[in-house]
């Protein structure tokens, strides 16, 4: 049984998505609109994986997993990130990329 | 007839996955953005589907639009901002940023259209076994370290948003409202 959509078409829905993240990582100001595009990111990455795991050379149906753990690390990354960001926000009501230049408290 | 409803939902789900990739990215409401966030993130599960993985697809829906996303939006309501132009939204160096991000995704995408289809292709569905086994046998030892990590980032975000408490007054000391404690 062979699909009617190419797996390679799938790639390139993934890698496209993924330039869009890392486009908006390098453009955006606010830390938050960057969070959001790591997401965007590590989804893209997902996509991949899955699209490799079902449809590419011998099929290992184990491929998802790592989808999982990069679920985890998803959870992870966002809470932390979103820790950090308020705290430099409590410390000077901004969340500008660009104007947050000291760590220090 | 029954062939075309793949394509058709494939070209469906990637006009929705980059246009609403696009929004995050250009929105001038940072709601917005969080919002066509969620969207792309609904449409990946939607894909998911498409390739016939519908328990990564169930995972995605639970974990990155139910709970990612309203954490992000925890995160966009907690810090306001003043109202400004919308070219303010955007770094000094986004025309640079912008053409490395097309110039490295230009190859890629050529690359990625040379990847084919293995001979026979997995039934769709029942990958709820697979992942399974593999999480609880192959995995087990990445799984008990992930469960670690979520527990360091939990323990690690409360931590950093944790507010001191105020300093105890000394008794009898006069009431000071300007007094605080130390702030972090």
């Amino acid at each position: 049984m062979t699909s009617a959509v190419p797996l390679g078409a799938f790639i390139a829905v993934s890698a496209l998505l993924f330039f869009i993240g890392l486009g908006g990582v390098l453009v955006r100001r606010n830390a938050v609109v960057i969070l959001m595009c790591v997401e965007l990111m590590l989804n893209a990455a997902n996509l991949a994986f899955v699209a490799f795991s079902r449809r590419f050379g011998l099929v290992d149906e184990r491929g998802s997993v790592f989808v999982v753990f990069v679920f985890v690390v998803a959870a992870a990354e966002v809470a932390v990130g979103l820790a950090i960001i308020l705290a430099a926000y409590r410390n000077r009501p901004t969340v500008d990329v660009d104007e947050i230049q000291r760590m220090k408290g | 007839m029954l062939q075309l409803i793949e394509p058709f939902m494939f070209g469906l789900l990637t006009v929705s996955i980059l246009g609403a990739g696009l929004a995050v990215v250009l929105a001038p409401r940072i709601t917005t953005s969080a919002l066509a966030m969620a969207f792309a993130f609904l449409n990946v599960a939607g894909m998911f589907v498409l390739l016939g993985a519908e328990t990564v697809a169930a995972f995605q829906v639970l974990i990155y639009v139910g709970a990612i996303t309203v954490l992000i939006l925890y995160g966009v309501m907690f810090t306001p901002q003043q109202p400004r132009a919308y070219g303010l939204f955007f770094q000094g160096q986004t025309p640079w940023g912008a053409l490395l991000a097309a110039l490295v995704a230009l190859p890629v995408v050529i690359v990625a259209f040379t990847f084919v289809d293995a001979g026979v292709a997995l039934e769709p569905g029942n990958d709820l076994r697979p992942l399974g086994t593999s999480v609880f046998r192959d995995f087990a030892f990445p799984f008990e370290v992930a469960s670690l990590l979520l527990l360091a980032a939990m323990i690690g975000a409360i931590a950093l948003v944790r507010r001191e408490r105020e300093i105890e007054e000394p008794p009898g000391a006069p009431h000071d409202p300007q007094r605080r404690g130390p702030r972090r």
